[in-house]
């Protein structure tokens, strides 16, 4: 049980994590959410914006270390 | 009268005294100088100090509703400063971190470009000891290049300052625009220190390298002197808006695939500076409050991740996320406040990081200007990506640790304690935070759709945290460093400059070898020519022969 503590602490918080989203989503359907720009105000729209944004944030700096990245001793040769 | 002291000054005046106080005492004595400092709050708003020299009119100390903000929020950091590095005996840094609070204080209270030239340069040379103290060799290196860097910021503007008092006869902080030579000068001046693109290297670059204790230090005024400058002369000019939006998106890149996690919060202090950039350039009241409350919350929660990752370098002996990871357990308290200054920044609702950001995006939104809206609101993503969820995943959680380490010291834990009620506290009472703004707007950033939206935002980005980790796509930990613009001048410059002068040193090389064969030639021959035993009475002497043969080269020369 020790060994797995983190585990568990990443499956209960993947839980609670889901279960605020589904309630969120859920919220926006009970009322009309007023944004500065029309398009924002469709259902979830935020939802969907900030998990397309980190994904890709992600991917492109991953894709991005064939560029950027190097040795740690790269400014020393 | 106190009141006529230039604040900061006390300060400067200590950090010179340090050495002759015991160090049981240093740290008190410190603390009492920010406070007698600090009693300049009290004096309200006006000029209180002038000095006229060489003909100028020199405006050493005021304050008006910009500066108070500043000033209040300076003297808060170098508290935590201090209290952080109350367990170090190292007196350098002492000196130098006391007075570079003092010297950036003192520059918001200069009222003149040449005054502030003067803060300007000092808050340089004073910090520079800071990144020095790092002691390591790489810091040593950083420390020439960060000072390189920040004099030539200082002299620009000393150009600008000149040229403007040249073509205008003035040379009081005033509100100047890119139509103008001067204004352009003043503009990168400002530029370098607020670590604008392509002009961003030596911050990513040095502040990674200082020591555990200075890198709070650091990351406090520079760059937030540079906003309060460009607020103060430069409000409402158009291109600020994209240069803020480009440094609010960029960073985010790099702060993902770099592994030193006192480097990704550098890279974030950078994406954090491009929000209030946008602020200023949007120059409406609204936003410009927004810069200020931002520059306020951001100072104390960027403060909080550093001390949290400096207590994690004073314990673990590192800072890289390829070497640490489970310190949950063993780093318990120093967990929930790096959580804390995480949340902050990521701007969830009931911290610090929500109540301010919000005065910007909702300018941006009353405006109208949809694009650059939604680049902050996806460099908000990018924010939760590498403060919110990297710097504590990685040094905390992340896998099990194998040796243990402790807790950080109680005076760390203090100073962090006091950030984290900060945070928090400005979060939820954010009118305390909007009665010291500049310009009196009405704004309530708790309504419904703000909160939700926010946090639509953020908990669906963790989700997509969660998602990208169980699918095994986020990118492990690898030992490496991220090219950054110091690139530019650390690789390609002598890249391009080695084998040039290589070049011109092996052409040199071939002329003075030819000149020297030419002379040995003239030499040979004068010697020959004397020494020659078939003209014995009228033989010019040695020398004379010489002396004759460069008349002779000399008079070609004229000649042609």
């Amino acid at each position: 049980m020790k060994k797995n503590d983190l585990k568990s602490m990443g499956k209960s918080f993947t839980k609670y994590i889901l279960i605020i989203g589904a309630l969120l989503i859920l919220l926006d359907f009970t009322f009309h959410r007023h944004e500065y720009f029309s398009f924002a105000e469709i259902y979830g729209f935020p939802a969907f914006f900030g998990f397309i944004s980190f994904v890709f944030i992600v991917l492109l700096g991953k894709w991005l270390r064939k560029f950027l990245m190097r040795k740690e001793d790269y400014y020393d040769q | 009268m106190i009141s006529n002291i230039i604040p900061g000054l006390i300060m400067i005046l200590t950090s010179f005294l340090l050495p002759t106080i015991p160090q049981y005492f240093r740290h008190p004595a410190m603390l009492l100088s920010v406070g007698l400092s600090a009693l300049s709050l009290f004096n309200g708003y006006g000029t209180f100090l002038e000095w006229d020299v060489l003909g100028l009119n020199l405006i050493l100390y005021q304050s008006d509703s910009l500066t108070f903000p500043f000033s209040i929020i300076f003297h808060i950091a170098a508290v935590l400063v201090i209290i952080f590095s109350w367990h170090s005996k190292n007196l350098m840094e002492h000196m130098a971190t006391l007075a570079y609070a003092g010297s950036a204080i003192g520059a918001l209270h200069a009222g003149d470009f040449f005054s502030l030239f003067i803060w300007w340069e000092a808050t340089a040379l004073t910090s520079v000891f800071i990144v020095f103290a790092g002691n390591t060799k790489a810091a040593r290196d950083a420390a020439m290049r960060y000072l390189i860097i920040q004099v030539s910021s200082g002299v620009l503007l000393l150009i600008g300052a000149c040229l403007l008092l040249y073509q205008t006869g003035n040379h009081n902080l005033t509100v100047l625009d890119l139509t103008t030579d001067f204004g352009i000068f003043i503009f990168i001046a400002f530029g370098i220190k607020a670590a604008f693109p392509f002009l961003n290297g030596w911050l990513q670059d040095s502040y990674p390298e200082s020591s555990v204790t200075g890198t709070v230090a650091l990351s406090a005024f520079t760059t937030k002197l540079a906003i309060y400058a460009l607020a103060r002369t430069f409000p409402g000019t158009d291109s600020l808006i994209w240069i803020g939006a480009i440094m609010t998106a960029f960073p985010v890149f790099f702060a993902v695939i770099e592994n030193d996690l006192r480097r990704v919060l550098s890279f974030s202090l950078n994406n954090q500076l491009g929000f209030m950039v946008v602020g200023i350039g949007i120059g409406t009241e609204l936003s410009l409050n927004g810069t200020v409350a931002h520059a306020f919350v951001h100072i104390i929660y960027k403060a909080l991740l550093f001390m949290s990752m400096g207590a994690v370098l004073y314990r673990a002996g590192t800072t890289k996320a390829s070497e640490l990871g489970g310190l949950y357990k063993y780093m318990p308290f120093t967990t929930i406040f790096c959580i804390i200054g995480a949340m902050s920044i990521s701007a969830f609702p009931l911290f610090s990081g929500f109540v301010a950001k919000s005065l910007i995006m909702s300018s941006l939104g009353g405006m109208g200007m949809v694009l650059i809206y939604f680049i902050l609101f996806f460099a908000s993503a990018g924010v939760l990506e590498h403060s919110g969820i990297k710097i504590p995943y990685f040094a905390f959680f992340a896998h099990e640790r194998k040796s243990k380490v402790k807790e950080a010291p109680i005076n760390m834990l203090i100073a962090m304690g006091i950030a984290a009620v900060l945070c928090i506290g400005i979060g939820v009472f954010p009118k305390y935070l909007y009665q010291i703004l500049p310009y009196t707007v009405e704004y309530q950033p708790y309504t419904i759709d703000h909160v939700i939206s926010q946090l639509q935002l953020l908990v669906f980005a963790i989700i997509a945290f969660l998602f990208l980790v169980k699918f095994k796509l986020y990118p492990s930990e690898i030992r490496s460093i991220v090219l950054n613009s110091d690139w530019f001048y650390r690789k390609m410059l002598p890249g391009i400059g080695k084998p040039l002068f290589k070049k011109i040193g092996l052409l040199t090389e071939l002329i003075y070898e030819n000149l020297r064969f030419f002379f040995k030639l003239i030499l040979n021959k004068s010697q020959k020519f004397s020494n020659s035993s078939y003209i014995k009475v009228t033989t010019p002497s040695f020398a004379a022969t010489i002396l004759i043969s460069i008349l002779f080269i000399m008079l070609l020369i004229v000649l042609i």
